[in-house]
């Protein structure tokens, strides 16, 4: 494992969040947010512990996906899925 | 009435599709074994070409598409933006070789015939330090299904073989555990150990072909 991928896997662990396989993101329940396969292979691991580390939008779960056009439905599948 | 959902048209879609796929998969198929055989008929006794040839399931197509879009969910808003047809993959063909020295010149063989077909290569991930290449176009049996062919080492060929009915073929949805970071790790390992196993294998085989009697075909 390269240097910066184990850097990300320790922020993701360290943080508490897990994988879920079906839609290829790292999620935590408690923070209510998840962050997509892409958007981890994309960023480095100061944008991510950054992101992880960042304040939680009360309202609702936060998605980090390097598309942010994230649709209503999909949105809606997502949060019901990760609930 | 129930409303359709995006999966059902999918389903719809693909079994329309169907009989084009298989004569797809034949035409293709049978021209490769056709295209190859100057090169199977002089195959010496531990050389291998394993010619496989499929049509996607149902299932793995659909979680197919699904997968390659970021949010792994359907958009019901926009559900004409999804077609089967987008797949490069419904019918396919794989050459796996051995050894490496014989992949060359596989690739040469059938890249000559299929020369408007569109190189895809494989992701560092999927092969690691292994020479692998795959294709994709449209066959003559078809205007509108994409295909694919792909050659590769035997020792990848029949690990993915494996990966996949042992593993995906019950449930296509667990392809995505392949993409966890510690599992990318993992199958990073395997890649390194079949290439270290094939290098050493073919090296003594060409050593002790060089020093005993001639392995004929």
């Amino acid at each position: 494992m390269t240097t910066a991928v184990a850097t990300k896997k320790a922020i993701l662990d360290n943080a508490g969040y897990a994988y879920d396989f079906y839609h290829m993101l790292y999620f935590n329940r408690d923070a209510r947010k998840a962050f997509s396969v892409e958007f981890v292979d994309d960023h480095d691991p100061e944008e991510l512990e950054k992101r992880v580390q960042e304040p939680s939008d009360a309202t609702g779960w936060q998605f980090y996906f390097n598309n942010p056009a994230v649709p209503e439905s999909v949105r809606r599948k997502l949060e019901s899925a990760l609930a | 009435m129930a409303t359709q959902t995006i999966e059902d048209r999918l389903r719809a879609e693909y079994f329309s599709l169907l009989p084009e796929l298989v004569r797809v998969r034949e035409r293709l198929e049978a021209e490769i074994r056709y295209h190859l055989l100057p090169i199977t008929q002089e195959l010496v006794r531990y050389e291998r070409i394993l010619i496989s040839a499929r049509v996607k399931g149902c299932i793995s197509a659909i979680d197919r598409l699904r997968r390659d879009m970021e949010f792994r969910t359907f958009a019901e808003e926009v559900p004409e933006k999804y077609s089967l047809l987008d797949l490069h993959d419904l019918a396919g063909v794989r050459v796996s070789v051995f050894p490496q020295s014989r992949l060359d010149k596989v690739h040469d063989l059938l890249t000559a015939h299929f020369r408007e077909w569109i190189p895809d290569p494989f992701p560092y991930e999927a092969t690691g330090d292994f020479r692998a290449y795959k294709y994709h176009g449209h066959s003559e049996a078809s205007k509108v299904v994409v295909a694919e062919f792909q050659v590769v080492p035997i020792v990848i060929g029949l690990f993915w073989e494996v990966e996949h009915d042992a593993l995906y073929k019950p449930l296509p949805e667990l392809k995505g555990i392949g993409d966890d970071l510690e599992m990318r790790d993992r199958s990073a390992q395997v890649l390194r150990a079949l290439r270290a196993f094939e290098d050493e294998f073919e090296k003594l085989v060409t050593r002790g072909n060089a020093a005993g009697p001639k392995l004929s075909n």
